[in-house]
């Protein structure tokens, strides 16, 4: 079932700057999807878009049946009403609040009452393993930890879709690993649809069920990670992946 | 060498910057305390200067910092231009913008009054205000913009993927990120209202609306041993709270600020406006129009008007310009004293600072901020209260040793750079910080000096810090009045004084000082338009 839908979706920024141009691709249910590619490709403005962070100038967006951006029909769903779910690269943990506050955000807006936030809250971290941390302020916390309250802030409000802006790449190695694996199997347990932006072509292949490999704002190869290593399709794709396995 | 630029330093510092304040704040007595606390006339001064700065810092709080969001958050059209024009009263001294206000304002013949019939009274408690806040609400757009500039914007943006809206997120997010840089905003405005001399004298005079500034300078002027001794004891009074007031707000809230600049972000995503955009574009047009333009247009109206408070084609005339710049003697000789003054204190405050910042910034000497330090509390002292302190210790030769410096140049020209040398030598400090030191220990291992070092590796490197220095004391200095006043007796005008006397008594037929006040605006923003280029956007406004 086609869960998240990019018809022809492009972004121009002024004259003949494309940010992302001709975008086409289906995101299953359930489905772990990475785009990777070298900086200034477009894979994090693309995943902006997802989200509403920025607007297509071309093209469509759908999640299941319901179109979120259709900049031709005037057709533009604002982030705060397409439920996703979104960890950036700098954590973006409000300094302000405790854990438990910071996680509980979403739910504010959901009209839940108390005992039941409270509920989602700690169930949340407990899967991302904070649980007894709720009254820490963010500056109390490791990297590594700030990370995860950002993932329990995204799994919270039970997104439509999962969206992840290079989130390991200020992690230490081993951390790093160990946050791989544990995305994943969060992933598969609960069943997400998950867009995964990278630069890493080890961390895509290992953790994906599909990878976008993107260059200059187009698509070069959409596969598994097996069709991409054993059969790059355009020189661009063989070249990343090779300097990747070096 | 090195130490005994550095001992020279700490001497300057100590023997001008540090004893004339000391000296002062030791003169009265508990029991002069006491008087002025219970004097009915400076009670009223002091609960004055706290109403009007706590409702300009309100004011300036209320406008600043939806202001400075609108500028950095939304896709509002033409915002870079307007980010410039809605900063650009930061440059221009207040009592310009007090003299634009009379012309427009004043209950008899103000324009706004004649023309339009508005019905409007600038010798008013809310006429101080608004001409205040017009000026000051720029200290809180400043600090809220370089907040919101450096804010790492997916802290906002993760909030709306929560689902908040633009005006959740606001509350929840930006508005307790930023109270630390509103916080400052909020009393750096509060303090230069406090501090202000033009604006209340020529406003607040006409409505019987004293303030303790006005206080010290009636005082002063009064001659008498008595008089001096209330100006003393006012002045002291000013200062504690002043710097009482900073040193708290330094160290509680203005600490937090710390944690305001997250990780890399990329750049923030507008807002869109969608169908506010026009209505918000036009109401910030207007206001702009409001603070800033209205106020030279009056000015330019009474400079061109051969009879003062008639509107009329036939009106207008180069007549003032032609008297004030060419028929008054006071002009050029008050134009010839600012330009001295504005290249000696420019030139000075930024060689001294040459010097005086490299200590801090590349040394490891013991006590090596504290000139720094030093440097800093005559700068966040009220004016008044500085020039005071000055006449005290100056004009019998200073602490009775030499020539008396009272009513010549010589003593106006340290109030100056007292004042303001802690501008200079915190600009000349960030560009000593951003060059590495490994540059200072290549040339060591080269051969060279300390002399040759600071010659041949940090002057040249350092160009732009120091032209921006040079800059940064001139534009003040050209247009001080509030020390001025008080240093300088008949003879030996500024332009900044010659515009108060113009506007106060001297000028019956009027208009004299808005033309003197356009040549200030207009010299203020060649300098700082001539800064911006030179540094290429790096300085100026």
């Amino acid at each position: 079932m086609s869960h998240l839908q990019f018809t022809n979706v492009g972004k121009l920024f002024s004259g003949d700057n494309w940010a992302v141009k001709n975008f086409n691709l289906t995101v299953n249910n359930a489905e772990f999807v990475s785009f990777l590619g070298p900086s200034g490709c477009g894979k994090t403005t693309t995943l902006r878009m997802i989200a509403g962070l920025e607007e297509n100038t071309h093209g469509v967006i759908k999640f299941d049946n319901d179109i979120v951006s259709d900049p031709e029909n005037k057709k533009y769903l604002p982030p705060e009403k397409r439920h996703v779910g979104m960890m950036f690269q700098s954590y973006a943990v409000w300094p302000h609040m405790n854990v438990f506050d910071n996680v509980a955000y979403p739910l504010k807006f959901q009209k839940l009452d108390k005992a039941t936030i409270k509920k989602e809250v700690s169930q949340v971290l407990k899967i991302v393993e904070l649980d007894g941390l709720e009254e820490r302020k963010p500056n109390e916390l490791s990297g590594g930890q700030q990370q995860r309250v950002a993932l329990a802030r995204g799994l919270v409000m039970k997104p439509r879709i999962l969206l992840l802006d290079e989130p390991l790449s200020n992690l230490d190695a081993k951390l790093r690993e160990k946050m791989r694996r544990d995305i994943r199997e969060i992933q598969l347990r609960l069943k997400l649809t998950l867009v995964y932006v990278t630069h890493d072509q080890k961390e895509a292949f290992q953790m994906s069920d599909k990878v976008v490999v993107m260059n200059k704002g187009q698509i070069e190869q959409i596969g598994t990670p097996a069709e991409i290593q054993n059969s790059p399709s355009t020189q661009f794709v063989r070249e990343f992946v090779e300097i990747g396995s070096h | 060498m090195r130490k005994s630029i550095y001992f020279f330093v700490w001497l300057v510092v100590l023997l001008i910057f540090v004893a004339p304040l000391a000296y002062l704040v030791t003169l009265p007595s508990l029991a002069q305390f006491l008087e002025i606390l219970t004097h009915p006339n400076q009670l009223t001064a002091i609960q004055n200067t706290l109403l009007v700065s706590l409702s300009v810092g309100i004011c300036c709080v209320v406008l600043g910092v939806p202001l400075a969001w609108l500028l950095t958050r939304t896709n509002l059209p033409g915002k870079e231009k307007l980010r410039t024009w809605f900063c650009l009263p930061y440059a221009i001294p207040p009592y310009v913008g007090a003299i634009g206000w009379i012309i427009l304002a004043n209950p008899n013949s103000g324009l706004l009054n004649t023309v339009f019939g508005l019905g409007l009274n600038v010798y008013s408690f809310m006429g101080l205000v608004w001409v205040e806040t017009s000026f000051l609400f720029t200290f809180v757009l400043l600090t809220t913009l370089t907040a919101l500039d450096s804010m790492d914007s997916s802290l906002e943006e993760a909030a709306r993927l929560s689902g908040a809206n633009a005006w959740d997120v606001f509350r929840d997010i930006s508005l307790p990120l930023l109270r630390p840089a509103i916080f400052n905003g909020f009393v750096l405005s509060f303090l230069a209202t406090a501090a202000s001399f033009g604006v209340p004298a020529m406003i607040g005079g006409p409505a019987r609306l004293y303030l303790m500034t006005t206080q010290i300078y009636t005082y002063q002027r009064m001659g008498t041993t008595q008089g001096v001794q209330m100006a003393i004891g006012v002045s002291v009074l000013l200062m504690i709270a002043t710097l009482v007031l900073l040193f708290l707000v330094q160290n509680t809230i203005g600490k937090q600020k710390s944690y305001l600049v997250g990780g890399k972000s990329t750049r923030p995503s507008l807002l869109p406006l969608k169908q506010a955009t026009w209505p918000v574009f036009t109401i910030l047009c207007a206001l702009l129009f409001a603070v800033f333009i209205l106020p030279l247009l009056g000015l330019l109206i009474s400079a061109l008007s051969s009879v003062q408070g008639q509107w009329s084609l036939s009106n207008l005339s180069f007549n003032n310009f032609y008297r004030v710049l060419f028929q008054t003697e006071e002009t050029w000789r008050a134009v010839t004293n600012s330009l001295i003054l504005g290249f000696s204190a420019a030139g000075i405050c930024t060689v001294f600072s040459f010097f005086a910042a490299y200590f801090p910034a590349k040394t490891l000497l013991r006590g090596r901020s504290l000139p720094g330090i030093f440097a800093s509390v005559p700068f966040s002292t009220p004016g008044s209260v500085l020039a005071l302190a000055l006449i005290l210790v100056f004009s019998q030769g200073y602490f009775g040793v030499g020539p008396s410096l009272y009513n010549t140049l010589g003593l106006i020209l340290i109030a100056y750079i007292v004042k303001y040398m802690s501008l200079s030598i915190k600009t000349v400090h960030d560009g000593y910080s951003q060059i590495h030191p490994s540059l200072e220990e290549a040339a060591r291992i080269s051969g060279a000096g300390f002399g040759a070092v600071l010659r041949t590796i940090y002057l040249p490197l350092l160009k732009s810090s120091l032209i921006a220095s040079a800059f940064f004391i001139f534009m003040p200095v050209m247009s001080e009045l509030t020390m001025t006043i008080l240093l300088s007796g008949p003879g030996l005008e500024t332009v900044g004084t010659l515009i108060f006397s113009l506007q106060e008594y001297s000028d019956v037929a009027g208009g004299g000082a808005s033309v003197l006040s356009l040549l200030v605006v207009t010299i203020i923003f060649t300098l700082n338009f001539a800064l911006k280029k030179l540094s290429k956007g790096r300085y100026g406004l």
